[in-house]
């Protein structure tokens, strides 16, 4: 056992928002203590906007029909932060989305989705468990549905209206959407949640935490000893070596996006959870998971989705941005951003030929749809 | 005659010189008062950019992403937890 892992010798690991929590603490005394504060944070978030509570501050803000809403504090906080990495991505992160991935087939719980691999009931959560924030995460049944299961019955296919379609006025505390927007806060309200139980835990109790919420992940206080050691890898409930690679944190957050999970089949096509806001459609881009590290696990979060739906043009964003980050493509080879540490097990990509060399081999295209999960593995 | 015009001038150029240095008093206070006011403006917003460019959590710049405060180290053997999709 490592330095690292001696240090940390408080872990609770427990189910919520429809997957994993995780959280250690480098003072295990104060375990329970910091669980109660995470439990608090988190049933405040669901209050706020889960999209499967009728009583839920988003779905009365869905069910108002463009009208204003009246909203807390917290829920303003949410809707502007999933606005805020809307903008920063220049529209790749849209809370617009939850629509336009209902039309696409993904509007029931993923367990009942026809043409859905077997993956087993997830992370000790009861079968059928929702995700709470939206469709992205996973969904109900058309019964405990939303307005947008309703229009795509009907053949209506609304696709993404558009972030810009969410009014949101923090001042007096009032929301609108607009053009038939219904919002869903599944890219950033778990990250963000992530963070914001960190960042309490850490305050209140003076010791060092780790805050996993599927694999969306956020650290705050003093670390353990060489940081905290987290292995990225497609699937977060996969094994703890499932292929990938091990690197420490000792701030910030870390996320991963991949196409490889809450994959299904549909008429034949491969479609996947993240959409593409300028199609509507799943991002068909040439990386199958994507991590990045950056100073706040929502900030993690809006990069590595926005990578996924920006496709080859993602190395360049994540450079212009010094973001450190791991991209790995259909084919499993493996590009590296910023500061991200060398793997050494990694598949690297040929490096690009001198300036006055043969012209470089087109990129790789990305890979047809398939109806299966059959991906390579790193 | 002539001493008394002398003396008129003189006066009249003591005047001007207490109002050209009264002048120059009242604009330099002005550009330290202005000085102060834009700083206080935009002072706010360069805090902000730092913080956006290199920051630890809790302390999100709005109009950028953040970078975190150290970049991933290299690490040995199996993670303590998985970082995947969900």
């Amino acid at each position: 056992m490592t330095a690292a892992a001696a240090a940390v010798t408080g872990r609770d690991t427990f189910g919520v928002f429809g997957t994993t929590a995780t959280l250690l603490v480098t003072d295990p005394g104060s375990l329970p203590a910091a669980r109660r504060l995470a439990d608090g944070e988190l049933a405040a978030v669901d209050r706020a906007c889960s999209r499967f509570r009728a009583d839920s501050e988003l779905s009365a803000l869905n069910a108002a029909g463009g009208a204003a809403v009246g909203i807390s504090e917290l829920f303003a906080e949410l809707i502007d932060e999933a606005l805020r990495a809307a903008r920063l991505t220049d529209g790749a992160v849209d809370p617009t989305c939850g629509q336009a991935l209902a039309e696409l087939g993904y509007d029931r719980d993923f367990a009942l989705l026809p043409g859905t691999p077997a993956r087993g009931t997830p992370h000790g959560q009861p079968p059928g468990s929702p995700g709470r924030f939206g469709i992205t995460r996973t969904a109900t049944g058309h019964a405990a549905g939303h307005a947008a299961t309703g229009s795509a019955a009907a053949g209506h296919l609304a696709g993404v209206p558009g972030w810009r379609s969410v009014l949101l006025d923090r001042d007096h505390l009032r929301a609108r959407l607009t053009g038939g927007a219904q919002l869903d806060l599944g890219a950033t309200a778990k990250a963000w949640a992530a963070d914001r139980c960190a960042e309490v835990i850490a305050a209140q109790l003076g010791c060092g935490v780790l805050v996993s919420l599927g694999g969306d992940i956020a650290v705050a206080g003093p670390g353990p000893a060489g940081g905290w050691r987290i292995r990225v890898t497609d699937d977060h409930a996969a094994g703890p070596d499932a292929p990938g690679q091990t690197v420490a944190i000792t701030s910030g957050g870390l996320a991963t996006s991949s196409t490889t999970v809450r994959a299904w089949a549909r008429d034949g096509q491969r479609m996947h959870h993240i959409v593409d806001p300028a199609t509507g459609q799943p991002a068909r881009g040439c990386w199958r998971t994507v991590s990045v590290a950056a100073g706040s696990c929502v900030d993690a979060n809006a990069a590595s989705t926005a990578a996924i739906v920006l496709g080859a043009a993602a190395v360049a964003w994540l450079r212009d941005r010094s973001l450190p980050a791991r991209l790995v493509r259909e084919d499993g080879l493996v590009e590296t951003t910023a500061d991200w540490p060398h793997d050494p097990e990694s598949v690297q990509p040929p490096p690009a030929p001198p300036a006055s060399g043969p012209p470089a081999p087109p990129p790789a295209p990305p890979s047809p749809p398939a109806a299966g999960p059959a991906v390579p593995r790193t | 005659m002539r001493r008394d015009r002398a003396r008129s001038a003189a006066a009249a150029r003591d005047d001007g010189l207490r109002k050209v240095s009264r002048l120059t008093w009242r604009a330099g206070a002005a550009g330290v008062v202005c000085s102060a006011l834009i700083a206080a403006a935009f002072g706010h917003d360069v805090a902000t950019g730092n913080a956006g460019a290199r920051g630890s959590t809790g302390h999100r710049g709005r109009g950028t992403i953040l970078i975190p405060a150290q970049p991933p180290a290299p690490a040995q053997g199996s993670g303590q937890v998985n970082s995947g999709a969900s």
